[in-house]
């Protein structure tokens, strides 16, 4: 082991953490401890950790996200051990990996997902910058702006299960135009979760972490106070507002400690309209709970 | 002679320095598409969007050229008279399609 490879290992170890049914609160207690470090995408993170039993169906998309790991990178799964023996094992693969040890080969093969197949039908095609599909995949077509009424293009994608922006299991069909959301579709609800998951503490660390305060999220899963300055003027006001309380306000309650509940609400609605860091800030102020039961009535309809 | 050696030798050194040390996109297919928590997108990236503050440029341009041309206009304006107040005429006429151009994209119409 060289000195730099020392040098690395010795620092957070970079866990991207695709979560099953019942695991979220857990995961979210281990990840928020100081010698582990969750990360934002999957090119960030060395190690994929699944927590809990997967449901077939998300095998896909976990192939997909294995793949785009970095190499080296290892896979590990939790099942029913305990936390603290978790935490070991993750340092220890850490460690293993940053002394050259043992690569995880791809899933899936190293070919486009749609091949290209020239110009033609198939190939790029179309007029100009319009139609076609290149790499088999449709080019983004124009539709009424929702803002504006302008002409722009929009582009559709399907986003999780494993975002780690969403609750896990949530798979949202999309469609964007820039960063704006014209059309939000809940394709599959969220992963069951014990009563844990809503926890104020947890709630808090989720909406921290997406305004950029990490280590306040930490402190704050820690059960100590967060540590930084008027936290809620971070979020603008009357943002993702239900039953006459906003997202600041939910903030302000899950940061006092404060379990938070709210009525029922229709949320391709709530997500219309609203910029992607909005969507997803009001996303991560619902409590999981109140989410999976709105996600299971949209996707039953 | 000397300067044409120089100037292909420069030429090839610096291409062959951007080859040797260019980063090389070793990515796989699965890591070369976006990240999407396991999803994947169904429409390709390349697609148009609105850069809001381009009207706003045009806006500010607009009334800038105006006004730097004026000021050496106001100079002279009383010793060349009529002349210059048709020109200005003219200038403004031409200026002031840009900006009912921008009227009609909307820039007025502040959120």
């Amino acid at each position: 082991m060289t000195r730099l490879a020392r040098i690395a290992a010795s620092a957070p170890v970079p866990v991207f953490a695709a979560i099953g049914p019942g695991r979220q609160a857990e995961t979210e207690r281990l990840l928020a401890r100081p010698g582990l470090r969750r990360a934002d995408t999957a090119r960030d993170a060395a190690i994929l950790l699944v927590a809990g039993d997967l449901p077939e169906a998300a095998a896909p998309a976990l192939a997909r996200l294995h793949d785009q790991l970095p190499r080296p990178r290892v896979t590990l799964r939790w099942q029913g051990e305990g936390a603290d023996e978790t935490e070991t094992a993750l340092t220890g693969a850490w460690r293993e990996l940053c002394a050259g040890g043992p690569d995880e080969e791809d899933r899936l093969p190293d070919a486009p997902t749609n091949a290209w197949r020239g110009v033609g039908p198939h190939g790029q095609g179309g007029e100009g910058m319009m139609g076609g599909t290149p790499y088999g995949r449709p080019m983004a077509m124009t539709g009424a702006d929702i803002r504006d009424g302008l002409q722009l293009d929009r582009y559709s994608a399907t986003l999780g299960p494993f975002a780690p922006m969403l609750p896990p299991g949530m798979v949202l069909d999309l469609t964007l135009q820039g960063d704006v959301i014209c059309e939000a579709a809940v394709a599959e609800p969220p992963f069951a979760q014990p009563a844990e998951a809503d926890a104020p503490a947890l709630c808090a660390a989720r909406l921290l972490r997406l305004l950029g305060l990490e280590k306040a999220a930490r402190r704050v899963i820690g059960g100590r106070r967060p540590g930084a300055l008027w936290i809620t003027g971070a979020v603008p006001p009357g943002l993702g507002r239900i039953g006459g309380a906003d997202l600041r306000a939910r903030l302000a309650a899950w940061l006092a400690d404060r379990p938070v509940t709210v009525p029922a609400f229709d949320l391709p609605a709530l997500l219309a309209g609203a910029e992607w860091c909005e969507a997803m800030l009001i996303l991560a102020s619902l409590p999981p709970s109140e989410l999976i039961r709105a996600a299971r009535r949209d996707a039953a309809a | 002679m000397l300067t044409i050696g120089l100037i292909t030798g420069w030429i090839a050194l610096a291409a062959a320095l951007a080859l040797w040390l260019g980063p090389k996109a070793a990515s796989t297919a699965p890591q070369a598409a976006p990240f999407l928590g396991g999803g994947t997108p169904e429409t390709h990236a390349w697609q148009r969007y609105h850069f809001r503050p381009y009207t706003m440029a045009l806006l500010f341009i607009a009334f800038e050229m105006e006004m730097m041309f004026m000021y050496p206009w106001a100079v002279v304006f009383v010793s060349e008279g009529i002349k210059a107040l048709a020109e200005m005429g003219m200038f403004l006429a031409i200026l002031s399609v840009g900006i009912l151009y921008g009227w009609r994209e909307g820039v007025f119409r502040w959120q």
